[in-house]
């Protein structure tokens, strides 16, 4: 075998750091007699000695410290049709259906032994305002990006009535599911196929496996569909007596499986599934808070590159309304950092529909937490982090304990500075 | 026909000569077209047949940024004008790709610019001095617009010392060249003919590559320019106007014949005052956008460049009777101090409409000036001669070397 001498490859390295700084132009691309006349000018007045009024603080206006401005986008979010704050925790379980106009819950039913949560999403197209001022002509579920976050339980029959009222263009619904009828994949080439505007069709799901999963149109062009704004969360509670029977199915452990663990993951369960049953709150588990937050952006110029990145929608929603850069800030009417009290415990349902991006991400600052990677697990996947990485249609869930923090603002966003920069960026306000 | 002296029908008859059809006058035949016109617009207005073809009504969106200034440490002025049809509103605005608060003054005083309207954005930002900073403006439906402030340096406000530079710097580049090269013309008046032509060729040579030079920069600006102003058909109306203009300025001033020596050298001096006019308007907006790096020795490669314009504005002068000494005082002055001028014009108020169209009329004199040579040349002997073809390749070559200077 051959191999290359130290000497070979030192020049073979610098060959090509050669290569890679000869393709790199750093020349700006200025008009030849802006430089000229610059260049002139400085030798003008090297030349003679008066001008070269070049100093910093030259016509500053006296500033001591120059204001250096503040990032964000500026104003409030004008109109009321999403609210970024009620998505937050505005959960569907089927059941609580009040007819109104967006509702999806249709109710909660036995049928064959089974539980039916029963869902109605409405295809529509609209706009929505993703920068104060700035609007989308979005596609949606029920008029809203994300879609209204649906909340089953394990073993569950989710029975979805599709309509689609678009204008133009056909739709579906394909979730994130194991499913085992292919006709009920919401793809083109199965069962109903795609479904033309005024088209209906009722999906029928199972509510397998437990986790925080999604659901999105599978309508051809795919990046079109996603990024237009139809794609929701969809949340499978765990059933705490398949957990007891099934403990394995539910963690990432292979050691012994004791009562006493058993009992926890039971407890676990029970936890993770408050939301559709109160009463089910264990012991040390009375209060926690669930969120659902789903990271999204628009290529609002529609060259395939994103100008808002937000998480549920609206960049900067979780912000503060205004700041002076040095610790004062005030709570804006639409921008406004999201409130947790410190006694409670933080769950996250994180889902990424980024769209145009290969990954995103989540970071919180002076905080660390477990997380649950698809949340299809009762142990964390990762204990301990503060930031983790997800590409799109990744999910999971993660837990926060603030509770020997002090209150104030904690800051949290996608560990993407430009997207961070862009409106992916947020405030927990502990009180 | 006219030689009928009756009318069958309506026709027009020798003897209704004086009125215009159906027996109106002359004058209402003039105004009648004009105002079927009106009434042709009307009801096009009225009626709007096109509406069917304007399915989705909405024109898009058209914003440009017309320049930017850095006028303090920490602040950025974005000029912004709406060259669409309807009213836009910059809601947003990006800064290297991050968003940014700012304010905007209108005439509206809001965040709306009706069309054609111009409006002013100032951003509290900490930029760093020479380096690159993209900014974006967003409207309302999410058009983005963009900009680079190239290598950013802080824009020097228009205070006495700001105007001495650029006084100095024009007399520099602009009329100390070109008296030195005026101190050759006894050289000129002791030459042959042929050689003498071969000069003229010469300068002719060096006048067409500055015509072309200009030409390319004045394109290149217009395409800056807000498109409702159409920047590169205005650059050749500038072109073309500005040739027939000093065509007929000449005309008239030599009575329609061959025009003077003295004549010809007063428009070459114009031609090459307005391109260097030009020139102080690139320098005095360069400063004016912070566009300013170090390199004093340049100026010397831009005297270099410009000294061949001395022989070209008195070389007309050579064979006619030598005129009074103000003359070549005026016809320095004309050529040389336009750049201290365009300095100054520059750095008050520049925008890539004026400069495009001062860079197209001085083009058009250029080659105003490349025809008269041609002819004066042609006029005493032969045009296309070996030494004048020559003359006129080496003042191409020359201007071609010369740039070398300016453009490292
Ligand atoms: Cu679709």
């Amino acid at each position: 075998m051959t191999s290359m001498g130290y000497g070979a490859a030192q020049s073979l390295t610098a060959q090509l750091e050669q290569d890679l700084a000869s393709t790199i132009d750093v020349a700006p691309s200025v008009s030849r007699r802006a430089v000229l006349g610059g260049l002139s000018i400085l030798g003008g007045a090297a030349l003679t000695g008066v001008g070269g009024a070049q100093s910093g603080d030259g016509g500053g206006g006296g500033h001591d410290h120059p204001d250096h401005g503040n990032f964000g986008a500026v104003g409030e979010y004008d109109s009321d049709e999403f609210d970024p704050h009620e998505f937050l925790t505005e959960f569907n379980t089927g059941d609580n259906g009040d007819g109104g106009d967006a509702d999806p819950n249709e109710g909660v039913y036995q049928e064959n032994g089974r539980t039916v949560r029963e869902f109605t999403l409405t295809a529509v197209d609209t706009e929505i305002e993703v920068l104060p001022g700035v609007t989308f002509p979005v596609w949606t579920y029920n008029g809203q990006v994300p879609g209204p976050t649906l909340r089953v339980e394990e073993g569950d029959l989710v029975r979805v009535n599709f309509v689609n009222g678009a204008e133009e263009h056909a739709h579906t619904i394909h979730p994130h599911l194991k499913n085992l009828d292919p006709d009920m994949d919401g793809t083109p080439t199965n069962g109903p196929g795609v479904l033309n505007p005024g088209e209906s069709f009722t999906y029928e799901w199972q509510a397998e496996p437990m986790g925080t999963h999604l659901y999105h149109c599978h309508t051809m062009p795919l990046k079109a569909h996603v990024h237009r704004g139809l794609y929701g969360a969809l949340i499978v509670d765990p059933k705490p007596e398949r957990v007891r029977e099934n403990p394995r199915d539910y963690v990432n452990y292979h050691g012994p499986m004791t009562d006493e663990l058993v009992s926890e993951l039971v407890d676990r369960a029970r936890s993770r599934n408050m939301i559709s049953h109160p009463d089910y709150a264990p012991e040390g588990f009375t209060g926690v808070n669930e969120m659902v937050m789903v990271m999204n952006g628009f290529d609002t110029n529609f060259d395939g590159d994103n100008e808002v990145y937000a998480v549920n929608t609206r960049g900067f929603c979780y912000g503060v309304g205004s700041t002076d850069g040095r610790g004062n800030w005030a709570a804006g009417e639409t921008k406004r950092p999201i409130q947790v009290d410190k006694n409670e415990l933080q769950r996250v349902h994180l889902v990424n529909m980024i769209e145009f991006d290969a990954i995103n991400s989540f970071h919180t600052h002076s905080q660390f937490f477990d997380y649950y990677d698809a949340g299809t697990t009762l142990l964390p996947t990762r204990s301990n982090i503060d930031t983790v990485m997800q590409c799109q249609a990744q999910r999971g869930v993660f837990e926060m304990d603030y509770s020997d923090h002090d209150p104030g603002l904690y800051m949290f966003h996608a560990h993407q500075s430009e997207f961070a920069e862009l409106g992916w960026m947020s405030f927990f306000e502990v009180v | 026909m006219s030689d009928e002296p009756e009318s069958d029908g309506g026709v027009v008859t020798h003897e209704e000569s004086p009125t215009g059809p159906f027996g109106l006058p002359t004058v209402v035949a003039g105004v009648v077209p004009i105002v079927m016109l009106a009434v042709l617009v009307g009801v096009f207005l009225v009626t709007t047949p096109l509406a069917g073809l304007q399915s989705d009504g909405e024109p898009l969106p058209d914003v440009s940024i017309d320049y930017t200034t850095v006028p303090e440490e920490g602040t950025l002025v974005v000029h912004v004008t709406n060259n669409g049809a309807a009213p836009v509103t910059i809601d947003q605005l990006q800064i290297d790709d991050a968003y940014w608060n700012y304010e905007m003054s209108s005439p509206g005083d809001d965040r709306t610019l009706q069309p054609r309207e111009s409006g002013t954005i100032r951003v509290p930002y900490h930029w760093s001095p020479g380096f690159d900073h993209h900014v974006t403006v967003m409207t309302a439906g999410g058009a983005t617009f963009g900009e680079t402030i190239v290598a950013t340096q802080q824009t020097p406000g228009f205070d006495f010392d700001v105007v001495l530079t650029l006084a100095v710097v024009g007399l520099f580049v602009g009329v100390i060249p070109v008296a030195l090269g005026m101190l050759w013309f006894p050289f000129l008046e002791s030459m042959s003919d042929r050689w003498l032509h071969a000069v003229l060729a010469f300068s002719a040579g060096i006048l067409a590559f500055l015509a072309v030079d200009a030409g390319f920069e004045a394109f290149e600006l217009g395409r800056a320019v807000p498109s409702a102003y159409m920047g590169e058909l205005l650059v050749v109306l500038g072109i073309v106007g500005a040739m027939l203009l000093l065509q007929a300025a000449m005309d008239w001033q030599s009575g329609g014949g061959e025009p003077s020596g003295l004549s010809l050298a007063y428009a070459a001096a114009l031609g090459i005052g307005l391109h260097n006019l030009a020139e102080g308007l690139a320098i005095g907006s360069a400063f004016a956008l912070g566009r300013a790096s170090l390199g004093a020795f340049l100026i010397v490669g831009f005297m270099i460049h410009n000294v061949t314009e001395g022989p070209v504005v008195v070389a007309p002068l050579a064979r006619s009777e030598r005129p009074a000494l103000w003359h070549f005082g005026a016809i320095g002055l004309l050529a040389g101090a336009p750049a201290i001028l365009g300095g100054w014009i520059g750095n008050l108020f520049f925008s890539p409409l004026l400069g495009a169209l001062f860079l197209a009329i001085g083009v058009g004199a250029l080659l105003q000036v490349v025809f008269d040579i041609g002819g004066m040349i042609r006029k005493r002997g032969e045009l296309l001669s070996t030494t004048n073809s020559l003359g006129f390749l080496v003042g191409l070559v020359v201007m071609y070397a010369t740039d070398f200077f300016i453009t490292l």
